[in-house]
């Protein structure tokens, strides 16, 4: 029974080693084509600008040149202002553009910019090729927008309003899992899709 | 608003040395339940009237989506003089004088911290904002400061203090929580007011800086603006819902309200500011409201003989002599701006004068 239950465990572990292989393979061909990669990059790098956006911390306002930090950059850095949102440590102002500088939010937003370039990157890939599967290259975005919607949980989630639901103990709840959701529903996706992709 | 650019660059090698030293650090928050650090702001003599029992207000506490501190307040605030200011006339702002000291608290900046703890007229004092229930109020706070608890009642921004971690939610100025629970704190008046009136009628007012510390885009409300008027400030939505809801009114319109330590009353501003005097009661004492034309504001007096109060040139005729609107020869009580629905949930059924 247990050496069973063992094999058991060896087998799953061998089959997520091998559907990692097989994602892998498939981001590395994505990133292979010219527009794999032009994808991944305009698709990361939009999405990191519209959670900036999201968040609060990229905009625009009055016109001028600036760049501002606060007296203490390493501590505030740190200072959470709420579910994954930390303290702006600088105000850079090019024209009419002002962005917010808190350097874990913008890793953040790197991060999940790059699962969802490579998700689409993948599925883009997949959808031209031969082996064509199922699933359009829209899914990977998709399944980042509930990291976009956590941004607008900042400062008072006004986001409710136009969503026209009313703030709640659970709606709250639920806007504080929404980033690691987001994590999980992109990577998740992006194995489905490398999955896919072999077949 | 016609906002300046801050050109600081050379904030950079400060910063880079201060962060070696490891300055900084907001607040030595207590987390609640810990061993006083002072005895905390000082108490009102008087008690206020609570249109609820405390343990409902402890229990209708709700968690605003930020942690204690997530909205900072301004501890270590900077003025600047009106000439130096760079605000619209019609921008809002929070006026207080007290002590021969005129000071403006723009609305843009604090909607971004909530509490400023400054020092006014020599007193140690924190300035206050509530978005959500359109509320600006003053209270005395001793050695100690304000924080945002992150909680809210009935909408309304519960304040800590950072002596004894009780929670006070700023409307009903009453400890809900920790040690002073129960205890009402000491509260002065602060306008609401615009910029241009405030500056027309304090020609030395200093003004709130948005040096505060924080990085901040200021220009941006997350709620919406008020000059002009739109978003969360003017529709019909509330974020949260209210304690009580009283559709006698549209939740949003702007009151001037008051509560003694007999009961709470409403006067409607808009039409306060067009009659001029408004007269109401709260349990059977009559009350005047008058309206400040420089100001677009209105004061509260407590009325028990119902003497006669008429409008008249440059101020009210009382007893046959004209007195300004803030110095009539009555007994003013303390009253504030906010939305109906935050009186009205905060003090069910409340009168509303129109």
């Amino acid at each position: 029974m247990s050496g069973e239950a063992a094999g058991g465990r060896e087998a799953a572990g061998n089959r997520a080693l091998g559907l990692l292989r097989q994602s892998g393979v498939a981001v590395r061909g994505a990133l292979s084509r010219r527009d794999g990669r032009a994808t991944a990059a305009v698709a990361g790098l939009g999405y990191l600008l519209v959670y900036l956006v999201g968040l609060g911390h990229l905009g625009v306002g009055p016109s001028g040149l600036e760049l501002s930090v606060v007296a203490d950059p390493l501590t505030r850095a740190l200072q959470l202002r709420g579910p994954f949102q930390w303290e702006p440590v600088a105000l850079a102002v090019v024209g009419p553009v002002e962005l917010l500088v808190s350097p874990l939010n913008i890793a953040l937003g790197t991060l999940l910019g790059l699962l969802v370039g490579l998700n689409l990157a993948v599925s883009l890939v997949a959808y031209r090729g031969p082996a064509a599967c199922k699933l359009g290259p829209g899914a990977g975005a998709a399944a980042g927008l509930p990291g976009i919607l956590s941004g607008f949980a900042c400062c008072g989630p006004t986001i409710l309003i136009v969503l026209g639901l009313q703030a709640s103990a659970t709606v709250l709840t639920l806007f504080q899992w929404l980033l690691p959701l987001t994590v999980l529903a992109l990577v998740g996706t992006l194995l489905w899709v490398g999955r896919k992709v072999e077949a | 608003m016609q906002r300046t650019r801050r050109a600081w660059l050379g904030a950079l090698g400060a910063a880079g040395a201060a962060a070696l030293a490891g300055c900084g650090g907001v607040v030595d928050g207590l987390t609640g339940g810990g061993t006083p650090s002072g005895p905390g702001p000082p108490a009102s003599e008087g008690d206020l009237y609570v249109g609820h029992e405390l343990d409902v207000l402890n229990e209708n506490i709700t968690d605003g989506g930020v942690p204690k501190d997530g909205i900072p307040s301004v501890d270590e605030p900077e003025f600047q003089p009106a000439d130096a200011a760079s605000l619209a006339d019609g921008d809002v702002v929070f006026g207080v004088e007290r002590g021969g000291e005129a000071k403006a608290y723009p609305q843009y900046i604090l909607v971004h911290h909530e509490i400023v703890n400054d020092t006014v007229g020599g007193d140690p004092v924190a300035v206050t904002y509530c978005p959500l229930t359109g509320t600006a109020q003053g209270f005395e706070r001793g050695e100690t400061t304000f924080g945002v608890s992150g909680r809210l009642v009935n909408s309304n921004l519960t304040m800590y203090d950072r002596d004894t971690d009780s929670w006070w939610p700023q409307v009903v100025a009453t400890a809900i929580r920790g040690p002073r629970r129960g205890e009402t704190l000491s509260e002065f008046r602060v306008v609401w007011t615009t910029w241009g009136e405030w500056r027309g009628a304090h020609p030395d007012t200093v003004v709130l800086t948005e040096e505060t510390g924080y990085q901040r885009r200021y220009g941006s409300d997350p709620y919406g603006q008020y000059n002009p008027p739109r978003g969360y400030y003017t529709n019909d939505e509330t974020l949260f819902e209210p304690l009580v809801s009283d559709d006698r009114v549209p939740p949003k319109r702007v009151v001037i309200g008051t509560r003694t330590d007999a009961g709470a009353l409403a006067f409607d501003k808009q039409a306060l500011l067009s009659e001029r005097v408004l007269t109401g009661s709260i349990d059977g004492t009559d009350h005047v409201a008058v309206a400040d034309a420089t100001l677009s504001t209105g004061y509260v007096y407590a009325n028990p003989d119902s003497v006669g109060v008429e409008p008249g040139d440059g101020g009210y005729r009382v007893g046959g002599e004209v007195h300004a609107s803030d110095a009539l020869p009555l007994e003013r009580v303390l009253a504030f701006d906010g939305m109906w629905f935050a009186w009205a949930g905060f003090y069910p059924e409340l009168p509303y004068v129109r």
